[in-house]
């Protein structure tokens, strides 16, 4: 969620209140803006739900308290005068980010906090509207340092240059720099340029705004020095390049606002797009900023069945303007309508029902009763969770300690540790009806297993582990019982566990290309543990739910040759039981004999 | 004086003035272990013996940690190998290949290379942060020190090397016991094995011997040995717990795959797909299998027009990119709420019709730091209820019932924001014991972005929160690991308290 750093004496006046600190901060919370601390220089850090992108400056927090305070009532619109500038996008600019806005800002007076909450603002719309400046970059200019060529049409206006230029076509001094860098240079030697170069790295041109002197910006990577804001700019010049024109636009609007607020002028730039340029105004010239005001019906019904209260018109339409909005009624054959007004910067408002929630929010939602709706059904649990708690009941019963452990783990301990090769999955084939094992690798590649092995199946694999130890989902359940004993060897004895948990493997006639299902595994660790206590459980078990078991010898690596079984559930092979191998108990530092035994729940319907 | 033989043995077998241990006094008796324990316990009990019990915790380098104490931390290899590389960015494969990376590594190395900041990785190149210093890396200096034993490092980079399974906590526990002043006194007047009847046994019944016996008298107050309790785990507990208060309320329960769509998962949440939570390091994205074979052809293109255009008149969409390829891309559910988008749907179990109520405690996976508060895997509490006409009242008079079953009232209502709810409330409630406001949940009315794709023509109001959250509540646990996983330790599991 969004931060910002906010100075509370600027924010006292630009709101024009002389609450203190602790009141400020109460009706910050009432706004949902959440008091984290306080920076080095004393500012409130304040965070929120990343929905209202116009708070995400001390100018736009202002102005939402100026309409909780009632200071401000209903839509606001900036004065907008008349373009006398123009960017011009020529046909090389690059495919990729074929959008450009802008406005110019006259008579602004930027204080230190002013500057620092205009770079802050550039920051955080960066981070959020502008995912990282790749869809959305903004450029600010001193427009004094800019010296725009003329229009051809006479009309007396002057125009920058918005295109495409070869990484190596081309030098200017950038921010931070002291000499004349290529955008090229500047991707792989500048601090600022090291960072962006990704958004670029596949662009065959670089985007690049020009004015008659030359290259002055590299969107989205870094301004040039020449055109540097500072606290004696008094007129901007300010653009945005991007991957969609809506999203570049409103993040102006709430510049432009913010810049307002400061008691700025906003002045139109004209977008002339060439017929070449990809995106969707090629040949066509747009006035920017839209500082358009767009209206959302709502109907009364609705707002009074969403918030569960009966309101006078009246009172919604007072409710609209303390929301900064402003609720036209309009009386229909269907009834009670508003047409609802909403300022350019609300990016967060998409559908009606978000009026509806700005109207709940003035109200109040904390004045509202809670009622437990009239409204009747019929509750159940469905038939495997009542199956697994039954069993898991009755596993307890017989002395079971109940585990639960993850589902994701590693190779490691699913196969290797267990004395099992790590199968290699083959091609993943929809039309075949098997998995398909290519290969085994792992300190028992060289062991041949049958694919029929429990426990053996290829692991749905995690992309980008964060950890070693979770890199895909178990195949079967033992190892984690294992890995739990491996934990627990300073524990009392016996160590009965079971748990009954998911394992998965890769198979592609499932639609998601996993076989998911969930497993009863139990193990007995103590000092005289052997076969016939696995084989006993497991008989009780089965005996309760009312199955047939049978246990024929089966080969398994993880447990000795001659005591191990497949666990036969009415004549399907549905697990394994077993005395487990010296070997597996020796890698998990155990002393005492184990035995266990694993099956699908679903042997057990 | 009177003694049962064992106990004769183990107090003669002690040394007033050493502490032995358990083990050197089996070895000396020729008892269990197990044995001399309940006989020192009972020595205690009459002030013959007394017991010293010591837990010792230890730092012990693992095989994966010891091996990158010779071969260098993944990340720290891949940094080096990518700032002695010529080309700047380093394609990826050319910085793992001259860092001898290989494997599971790999992974691991760009997952904490970015964590560490030591550069970024985009688009398959790397490109190194020239400030970081990973010669003075402080988790490979401190698995030197556990090593070496040298010196104890700071408890954030030590849990750390604990998450990353490079350390490991081994803990002991060692019983010593000494003769008291007592015992020796008792032992210098003379101490004889008990004569009489210790065990009934089936002879003493079956002859009449017992008519004369004397039973020896027990100690009726010392504690016991334990036997291993059978029993559910407390977490379980706590899920059956609400499970059965969901049902009470008329909730029906949903099940549905782990490894699903992100098409489930997000798409039809009204999620955009460049939403920052649906980036790589917060979604455990599959690299096997890939991608869902088929998906409902229909559904897909509603959702994506209600992503593209909005819904309604005047609905506007996000202005975000649209990738069938991304929809289809299978990951492990962040949240669960992708069973309510399968059963709104009518995908899991056919068409439902209003009124309804739903409900899942399922697990639900996020790619994120494990920590005392945070898994990698956890439950959600998930649950929806589907009306004609609900209102935010309905909201929270359904919540407030819910949590008043688990002791906990006056929930707060924070408006909020979620993309795929609208109001949308976190939801706050007095911790029973602390007083201190906690949230405790996440909760709205879902969009109509979200139910006219899925073809639900009613109200639908839900909200979520982690099982674990509530349990940490009701149990005073302070450590989520210990409840939950393979690092459990079977103690805090045999003696939690039961949940009812």
């Amino acid at each position: 969620m969004p931060v910002v750093d906010i100075d509370p004496d600027e924010l006292r006046r630009l709101t024009g209140t002389d609450k203190d600190d602790d009141e400020l901060l109460d009706d910050l919370f009432a706004l949902g803006l959440e008091f984290e601390g306080r920076t080095d220089d004393d500012a409130f850090e304040l965070e929120f739900a990343p929905d209202r992108l116009d708070r995400l400056s001390v100018e736009g927090i202002a102005r939402s308290l100026r309409y909780q305070y009632g200071q401000d009532r209903g839509v606001y619109v900036p004065n907008l005068n008349d373009p006398e500038w123009t960017i011009e996008v020529d046909a090389t600019v690059p495919d990729e980010r074929p959008y450009v806005t802008g406005a110019v800002i006259r008579g602004v007076n930027l204080d230190e906090e002013g500057l620092e909450s205009l770079i802050q603002l550039q920051e955080k719309l960066h981070a959020t509207m502008g995912r990282g400046r790749a869809k959305g970059a903004i450029g600010i200019h001193d427009l004094t340092m800019l010296k725009g060529e003329r229009l051809t049409d006479d009309s007396g206006g002057s125009r920058i240059r918005y295109t495409g230029v070869d990484p190596d076509g081309d030098t200017f001094v950038p921010l931070d720099a002291d000499a004349e860098m290529t955008p090229q240079q500047v991707l792989e030697e500048h601090p600022i340029g090291d960072k962006y170069a990704s958004i670029v790295a596949e662009y065959d041109v670089m985007p690049a705004i020009y004015d008659e002197l030359g290259l002055f910006s590299f969107p989205p990577v870094i301004n040039g020095a020449r055109t540097e804001v500072t606290t004696n700019s008094r007129e901007l010049f300010v653009e945005m390049t991007g991957t969609d024109q809506w999203t570049i636009d409103h993040m102006l609007a709430i510049v432009c606002y913010a810049l307002d607020a400061r008691g700025a002028t906003v002045e139109a730039v004209t977008v002339d797009y060439d017929d070449a340029n990809a995106g969707e105004y090629a040949g066509t010239q747009l006035e920017r900023p839209d500082l358009s005001v767009r209206t959302k019906t709502v109907t009364h019904d609705r707002i009074e069945t969403m918030l569960g209260v009966d309101l006078d018109p009246e009172e919604v339409i007072d409710l609209a303007e303390r929301a900064g909005l402003d609720a036209e009624r309009v009386d229909t054959d269907d009834g009670l309508v508003y047409d609802v007004r909403v300022p350019p910067y609300r990016v967060d408002v998409l559908h009606p029902v978000d009026v509806i929630d700005d109207l709940g929010r003035a109200f109040g939602f904390n004045e509202l009763t809670p009622r437990y709706p009239d409204v009747s059904t019929v509750g159940k649990r469905h038939e495997r969770s009542r199956l697994e708690e039954a069993v898991r009941t009755t596993l307890v019963g017989m002395g079971f300690e109940d585990t639960l452990n993850f589902h994701m783990s590693n190779e490691a301990n699913t196969f290797e540790r267990m004395r099992l090769p790590i199968p290699v999955p083959g091609e993943f084939d929809r039309t075949d009806n098997t998995v398909e094992i290519a290969d085994w690798r792992g300190a028992h590649a060289e062991r041949s297993v049958s694919e029929d092995v429990v426990g053996v199946a290829v692991p749905p694999t995690i992309k980008e582990p964060y950890s070693e130890e979770y890199t895909i989902l178990r195949t079967w359940a033992l190892p984690s019982l294992l890995m739990v004993l491996e934990r627990n060897t300073h524990r009392t004895y016996p160590q009965d566990l079971a748990e009954i948990g998911l394992v998965a493997g890769v198979d592609p006639t499932e639609n998601t290309g996993v076989a998911e299902w969930r497993s009863v595994a139990g193990v007995l660790a103590r000092h005289d543990a052997s076969y016939e206590d696995a084989r006993g459980r497991l008989q009780a078990l089965t005996q309760a739910f009312g199955v047939d078991l049978a246990t024929p010898a089966t080969e398994h690596p993880s447990f000795i040759d001659g005591r191990a079984a497949d666990v036969v559930i009415d004549g399907t092979v549905a697990g394994v039981v077993g005395e487990f191998h010296p070997a597996v108990l020796v890698e998990h530092d155990l002393e005492v004999p184990v035995v266990g035994f694993e099956l699908e729940l679903s042997a057990l319907r | 004086m009177e003694l049962p033989e064992t106990q004769l043995a183990v107090l003669e077998a002690a040394s007033a003035t050493e502490a032995r241990t358990i083990d050197r006094l089996a070895a000396d008796t020729g008892y269990e272990p197990e044995a001399v324990t309940g006989a020192a316990f009972g020595l205690e009990e009459a002030g013959l013996l007394d017991i010293e019990a010591d837990t010792e915790i230890e730092l012990v380098v693992s095989d994966e940690g010891d091996r990158y104490r010779h071969e260098g931390l993944p990340e720290v290899r891949l940094y080096q190998a990518a700032t002695a590389a010529e080309a700047d960015p380093v394609p990826i494969s050319e910085a793992i290949g001259a860092a001898g990376l290989d494997g599971p590594e790999v992974d691991i190395a760009l997952a904490n290379f970015a964590r560490k900041g030591y550069g970024e990785i985009d688009e398959g190149a790397i490109t190194v942060e020239p400030d970081a210093d990973p010669a003075a890396d402080p988790e490979a200096a401190a698995l030197d020190a556990i090593a070496t034993g040298d010196a104890t490092p700071a408890e954030e980079v030590r849990n750390r090397l604990v998450e990353r399974g490079l350390v490991e906590r081994i803990e002991h526990t060692r019983r010593r016991v000494q003769v008291t002043d007592e015992g020796v006194t008792a032992l210098m007047s003379g101490i004889e094995a008990e004569s009489a009847v210790g065990q009934v046994t089936p002879e003493l019944l079956t002859s009449s011997e017992w008519q004369d016996a004397e039973f020896a008298e027990y100690n009726v107050e010392a504690a016991a040995d334990q036997t291993p309790p059978g029993r559910v785990h407390v977490l379980r507990a706590i899920a059956e717990r609400v499970k059965e208060v969901l049902v009470g309320m008329g909730f029906q329960e949903m099940q549905g795959p782990h490894v699903d769509a992100d098409f489930w998962i997000n798409d039809c949440l009204f999620m955009p797909q460049d939403h920052p939570a649906r980036t790589h390091w917060d979604r455990f994205a599959m690299s096997v299998p890939t991608a869902i074979d088929s998906l409902p052809e229909d559904l897909l293109k509603r959702v994506e027009r209600a992503h593209r255009e909005g819904v309604g008149e005047d609905g506007d969409g996000y202005h975000s990119p649209w990738d069938e390829d991304f929809a289809r891309a299978l990951a492990l559910r962040g949240h669960t709420t992708s069973l309510s988008t399968r059963y709104l749907s009518g995908e899991a179990i056919g068409e439902i019709d209003p009124p309804a109520r739903f409900f899942s405690v399922e697990k639900a996976y996020r790619n994120d730091t494990l920590d005392a508060t945070h898994l990698l895997e956890f439950f959600q509490i998930e649950g929806w209820v589907m009306a004609e006409d609900l209102s935010v009242r309905d909201l929270m008079g359904t919540f407030e019932e819910f949590y008043a079953q688990f002791g906990i009232h006056d929930i707060e209502f924070k408006p909020h924001y979620n993309p795929y709810t609208e109001p949308s409330f976190e939801l706050f409630g007095e911790h029973p014991e602390t007083g201190e406001m906690i949230e405790i949940g996440n909760s709205g009315i879902f969009r109509e972005e979200m139910l006219q794709p899925l073809g639900v023509d009613a109200d639908v109001m839900a909200w979520g929160l982690a099982l674990e959250r509530l349990a940490m509540l009701l149990t005073g646990a302070d450590d989520i690991r210990d409840l939950h996983g393979t690092l459990a330790d079977i103690d805090f599991l045999r003696t939690a308290e039961v949940t009812y």
